[in-house]
């Protein structure tokens, strides 16, 4: 089946669901804050400025909500592409992309305008895009664009000292030109995903705003000055708004966390239904629950082990088995532990008491592992059963995704057969000890490591693991210095294409190989290619290839692609799903409250 | 204190031991006989079992015993309901492998073993008479070797402030002079901290775990026993018997041990009593705060912290996982009511001046 | 006295400055790659450690970079907490006022009610009311104040509705953020009654009740022993023998002459309470997502806010001391016996 009708029939389902999951509607129960749309989600952003943040929650709340993209996603689509600030999105077909795929044409829209009042012009769209690549922080998500735009050897706008490249602008200024009432975005090699990449990152801010309020005014002599902030707060758009989205920023009160949005009467198509939204932040599950229950709170967030809390209530409606482009939690091996001053990996030797550092470098302990881990029981305890056994790095649902790939199937025989052939044998014969570590909070992955040491232990004695919950800092710090013998993490979509998957997880440049290090010079050249191919069909084989790879080389267990549920009021209308989203509530434009 | 220890090894009260100990050995073989779990538990861990004897004849005979201190103790009811209290649960501690038998193939008896990975939290029943916890952390036998974790907990916590307390206290207050000075202000700016707050930003810094745990709360706790000490050490400083002492040649650390500790004893005894109330409430907040112990570890602020996702029900039912809180709840509260007593019954017995208030 | 309150000032620097020393000693328990990760909250951000290391320069010697910091310290900038999404001392100026409100809304009561239940017990000493005092000072000390906490949220919240977690309804804070409402105060209620809005009065005390309650009844019970054995003291001396010979009425003797020198071991007690509190907000606070100090304290540890930390740490010692120090200046005040040296 081709991934077109996957992606249709995934679409056909959410929407199902959705339309059917429509109950509990409490006659007699008069709707609370009829214009009003109230969030409780359990972080707030850490900035609002569209060149700094990369979190889902600062994502979350501005896009498409204050500040919108050139093109937007129809419907439930990852694949199908509407205008919005365009008025045409680009194709082959109408001459907007080259024959050779390297260049793009936007046609811009006139008439938009601000919430300051100005109006929008083919100069600002781009501004915004060379903004978004140039302030390039630290940690960000400028390298999307850089990547994308200039390829894949540009990821940063700063060499391995920090310093800038002297001709980053140059090359950034050449490849966004306007012309006419157009822009013209040349890319050095034709990357097909690039029209979803424009989908959820070509967000376009006043340039006007910015530059009135201290920023940077487009020239190429004052880029050092902006690039690289030292902290969120010194950007002009961290909490002020600049956008021409439905919703204008109020607010945002980091005391309590809480955002004020409220409806754009300008906007450039009909105005927003709701005339306010209000993002509360409420860390703790209980009191969120409770305000759902209340009517206080529209839509919470609600993870999956809280999931019995938020069922059954009156007037509140459950959607389930939203699909997600995540890939979350894998379980990672390290064929090369560092060693030095690290507790987990026990004696440091094959003596019973711990695991030399190229412990998993041999296949026969991946392997062994591969069999091992219970994958199905594991989504029935941990994750209640939503989600679909994953065979590879690219999730379901996307081009690339082989539903016939094989994948290990959970069988003990097998895993001991492995260990027995483990290093000559020692591994059986004497046995190891190390420490799986997962981060604190995170039920899914602590349930995984103790998953994972039950089975091990009861296969032998000699086996020892042991499991340690760490904050999700430490965790980070421990993976960057290769410390950590065995971890689950996983990845979600930065966009909807399969190179945004098989780079962090195969790719040795990726950044989860580089953490296990892990190298397969072949995997790196499919990736490549397919990175820069644009016939679906050859991207598709390529990426078979990658997936067999991954099952042959194994240094990554693939587990689950999770499935996610929102809890709302039954008195929300308008509401949709989009697996590309970050936020189940992402898209407010066409929400309204009513009975 | 010392009169006690004399008392039991003198030649009248010695009969009484054996009599004691005689009907411990009676009971236990008797159980034995009856029940043949108790039987394989008991021959599994013969040390444990041994420490419980021991305890039971060690509490009989201090009971039993002529004497002023008992006989006081006697006396108040309350005094008896928090040494009751407090035996009981060093019972436990020490019986914690016979009443709770962690499984053959646990290398680590404080993991409580669970059954299955189910989210929700099941209420008692057959195999499982307190109920579980999230994720199916049996609650009885994380109760029952909590017990030992509380007392691992406070004994550490206790030796570790009372002993540096013992050196800066007698320090400061012998020397006198700069010396007292610098670590009176050293023992201000702890004193300047709430202790949860104070503990909160050094697990914080150091990472979560129990050794964490005991070590920041050490770190808070002290600067009390410091100035316990140094008050003593300076009222004693000018009796008369220390400046005969001196006289006759006797050096400091003589003087220090065989005068001034021996009378601090007792007001270090009341505290730390009181104390071990409070070291417990506070390890048991930072595991709620997830700061402290690992998840599955027999810890009765975990096995609450364990549950934090359902403490408030379901809608409709929000008592239903009642059991999760309750139970390590009335322990955790339970424990420090009896030390608070027992806290409490030194103080009347052992401070003439305050007898009576309470 | 003006030497000796000179003299407990001076101890204020030192307090933070041990403070700092203090976490900056722990901080180096980990590596620079550990320190660098804590800037760090995605997988994807893992390859730019490097370049964290070298912006905030974590591997310099101990020395400099402790110099570095204190260096910013003394210039007020107390680094960026990324728990607060604000620079530190710009979260503490946010978030005291709302938990100095709550303490004041708690510290009433507890002495109040505390001083109250304390006397009658010792006036009624043995009967009923003396043993209920007792039982219930006695219980409530061992009460984990969170599990108490939680049992509140879900009575008076869940089932009642009466005290919502938060700090004010939606209305009220619209209405407080909207350009009519000035703020004079950063304290709620005090703004509210100054603005002419006496529903956002209540609103604002709905929303501190929750937390309060939790934090009352463990803290007053120590006050209530105390105030008990103070007061059983002080009837037993010679000048409340002497008021009762005279013929007074039994209220006189205690309202007017033994009440006032009972009350002198609360006032020592009260900086005791007030250390208390501030400790216990952190946990009441947590619970009811009550935007305070404590709950970003206990946040910024269990994310490793280290700067958020840290200035959390030297405010709470700071203003314990100035707590204790005007408490013990109330205390000489009160009771010429003392004096300080």
């Amino acid at each position: 089946m081709s991934f077109k009708r996957r992606l249709l029939m995934l679409l056909v389902f959410t929407l199902a669901v959705a339309l059917t999951g429509v109950n509990g509607v409490a006659q007699g129960q008069a709707v609370k804050n009829p214009d009003t749309l109230i969030i409780q989600s359990f972080g707030d952003p850490e900035s609002l400025d569209p060149s700094w943040a990369y979190d889902t929650a600062s994502s979350g709340t501005f896009l498409w909500n204050v500040y919108e993209t050139l093109i937007f996603f129809v419907g439930g689509r990852t694949d199908l592409y509407e205008p919005m600030l365009a008025t045409e999105v680009p194709s082959v077909a109408n001459g907007g992309i080259s024959a050779d795929g390297k260049t793009y044409t936007f046609k811009i829209r006139p008439g938009v305008k601000f919430h300051d009042g100005n109006v929008m012009t083919p100069e600002d769209v781009r501004y915004s895009l060379m903004r978004f690549m140039l302030v390039d922080r630290d940690g960000g998500p400028s390298w999307i664009l850089l990547a994308a735009i200039l390829g894949f050897d540009t990821q940063s706008t700063r060499d391995d000292n920090g310093k800038l490249l002297p001709d980053i602008w140059d090359r950034v200024n050449q490849a966004i030109q306007v012309k006419g009432n157009t822009v013209v975005i040349t890319l050095k090699d034709p990357y097909a995903p690039f029209l979803n990449i424009m989908a959820s990152w070509s967000m376009v801010v006043s340039k006007k705003f910015v530059v009135k309020n201290g920023g940077w005014d487009g020239a190429k002599t004052m880029v050092a000055k902006y690039n690289n902030p030292e902290k969120p707060d010194a950007q002009e758009l961290f909490d002020k708004d600049a956008g021409t989205g439905p919703f204008k920023l109020d607010s945002w009160d980091r005391g309590t966390g809480n955002i004020t949005l409220s409806r754009f009467t300008d906007y450039w198509r009909a105005p927003a239904k709701l005339s306010r939204i209000v993002i509360q932040k409420v860390e703790e599950f209980g009191p969120r629950r409770l305000a759902l229950q209340n009517g206080d709170a529209d839509i919470i967030d609600v993870s999956r082990a809280d999931q019995p809390a938020v069922t059954g209530i009156s007037g509140v409606r459950i959607v389930d088995d939203l699909a997600q482009l995540t890939n979350s939690p894998a379980l990672f091996m390290n064929l090369n532990i560092s060693a030095e001053g690290n507790p987990d990996v026990g004696s440091g030797k094959l003596d019973g008491n711990g695991v030399p550092p190229n412990f998993f470098s041999d296949i026969h302990v991946r392997r062994a592992f591969a069999y091992l881990f219970d994958r199905q029981a594991f989504i029935d305890q941990a994750l209640r059963g939503k989600g679909r056994l994953a065979n590879g790095p690219i999730p379901y649902g996307m081009l690339g995704y082989n539903p016939r790939g094989k994948w290990y199937e959970v069988s003990k025989d097998k895993a001991v057969a492995e260990f027995k052939e483990a290093w000559g044998g020692q591994v059986w014969n004497n046995g190891f000890k190390f420490s799986v570590l997962y981060n604190s909070g995170n039920v899914a992955r602590q349930t995984g490591s103790q998953m994972l040491k039950e089975t091990t232990e009861s296969l032998n004695p000699k086996f020892k693991i042991d499991t340690r919950g760490v904050t999700w800092s430490s965790y980070l710090g421990l993976m960057n210095q290769k410390k950590l013998p065995m971890f689950f993490v996983g990845w979600a979509a930065d966009y909807a294409d399969p190179d945004n998957f098989t780079v962090p997880f195969m790719h040795s440049t990726g950044t989860y190989p580089g953490r296990q290090s892990y190298k397969n010079p072949e995997a790196d050249r499919l990736i490549e290619q397919a990175g820069k191919e644009t016939d679906a069909k050859k991207r598709e084989a390529l990426y078979f290839r990658v997936q067999e790879i991954a099952y042959q080389d194994v240094p990554t267990i693939y587990i689950v692609y999770p499935t996610a549920f929102v809890a709302m009021r039954a008195w929300v209308k308008g509401w949709y799903h989009n697996p590309i989203f970050f936020q189940t509530w992402n898209y407010a434009y066409r929400l309204s409250k009513g009975q | 204190m010392v009169s006690v220890i004399r008392l039991t090894l003198s030649r009248s009260t010695s009969p009484q031991v054996l009599r004691v100990a005689g009907a411990a050995l009676i009971v236990l073989v008797a159980v034995m006989a009856a029940a043949p779990v108790v039987r394989g538990r008991v021959v599994q861990h013969p040390l444990d079992v041994a420490a419980f004897l021991l305890l039971v004849v060690a509490v009989g005979v201090f009971w039993s015993l002529p004497g002023d201190f008992t006989r006081r103790m006697k006396r108040n009811p309350l005094s008896i309901a928090g040494f009751s209290i407090i035996v009981l649960f060093v019972m436990v501690a020490a019986l914690a492998p016979v009443l709770a038998a962690p499984p053959a193939t646990s290398r680590d008896p404080y993991l409580i073993p669970h059954a299955g990975f189910l989210p929700d939290p099941q209420p008692p029943r057959p195999g499982h008479p307190l109920g579980t916890t999230g994720y199916q952390y049996d609650l009885y036998y994380g109760v029952v070797w909590g017990t030992r974790t509380a007392f691992r907990v406070a004994t550490v916590v206790v030796v570790i402030s009372v002993a540096a307390g013992l050196l800066l206290g007698s320090l400061s207050g012998f020397y006198g002079g700069r010396l007292d000075e610098v670590i009176m202000r050293i023992t201000d700016i702890f004193l300047a901290f709430p202790s949860l707050v104070l503990a909160v930003v050094i697990t914080a810094v150091l990472g979560k775990g129990l050794d964490k745990v005991m070590l920041s709360i050490a770190i808070v706790g002290w600067p009390v026993y410091a100035r316990l000490l140094r008050g003593e050490i300076l009222s004693v400083k000018q009796r008369d018997y220390v400046e005969a002492a001196r006289a006759a040649g006797a050096g400091d650390l003589r003087i220090i041990l065989q005068h001034v500790v021996p009378n601090t004893i007792y007001p270090f005894l009341v505290y730390a009593a009181f104390d071990t109330g409070v070291i417990v409430l506070v390890a048991a907040a930072l595991s709620f705060l997830g700061l402290g112990a690992e998840v599955g570890y027999a810890d009765w602020g975990q096995l609450i912290n364990m549950s934090r996702s359902w403490i408030l029900g379901v809608p409709g039912d929000p008592f239903i996982y009642w059991y999760t809180v309750v139970f390590p709840g009335l322990v955790i509260f339970l424990f420090v009511l009896g030390w608070n007593l027992l806290g409490d019954a030194f103080r009347d017995i052992l401070d003439p001046r305050l007898r009576g208030s309470a | 006295m003006a030497t000796y309150i000179a003299r407990r000032l001076l101890l204020l620097p030192l307090v933070a400055f041990g403070v700092t020393l203090l976490i900056f000693a722990l901080l180096q328990f980990l590596t620079p790659a550990e320190r660098a990760a804590l800037f760090v909250t995605d997988p994807r951000q893992l390859s730019s450690i490097p370049a964290i290391i070298r912006k905030y320069g974590l591997d310099q010697p101990i020395h400099v970079q402790y110099w570095v910091w204190l260096k910013q310290l003394l210039h007020g900038d107390l680094g960026w907490s990324q728990t607060a999404r604000m620079p530190t001392s710009q979260a503490l100026a946010t978030f005291f006022p709302a938990t100095l409100e709550l303490t004041f809304y708690m510290f009433i009561p507890i002495i109040i009610i505390g001083v109250w239940l304390g006397t009658r017990a010792a006036v009624h000493k043995d009967q009923i009311v003396d043993h209920f005092s007792r039982i219930f000072a006695i219980s409530l000390r061992g009460l984990p104040s969170f599990v108490w906490g939680l049992i509140v949220l879900m009575v008076f919240y869940g089932g009642l509705n009466w005290f919502p977690p938060g700090r004010l309804s939606l209305e009220a804070d619209l209405f407080v953020k909207s350009p009519e409402f000035h703020r004079f105060t950063r304290i709620m209620t005090v703004d509210a009654l100054l603005n002419g809005q006496p529903w956002i009065f209540v609103d604002a005390l709905r929303h501190i009740a929750g937390p309060a309650m939790t934090l009352v009844l463990v803290e007053m019970a120590l006050l209530v022993r105390v105030t008990r054995s103070s007061m059983l003291e002080v009837l037993r001396q010679d000048y409340v023998r002497t008021a009762r010979a005279k013929g007074l009425a039994e209220p006189v003797v205690i309202n007017r002459h033994a009440r006032k020198n009972a009350l002198i071991p609360v006032v020592t007690l009260s900086s005791l309470l007030f250390v208390g509190l501030l400790g216990g907000v952190v946990l009441a606070e947590t619970i009811f997502n009550y935007p305070g100090i404590g709950k970003w304290g206990a946040e910024a540890a269990v994310q490793l806010d280290i700067p958020g930390v840290t200035g959390f740490g030297m405010f709470i010692a700071l203003i314990t001391v100035f707590g204790n120090l005007a408490a013990d200046i109330l205390y000489a005040t009160i009771d010429p016996r003392i004096r300080l040296q």
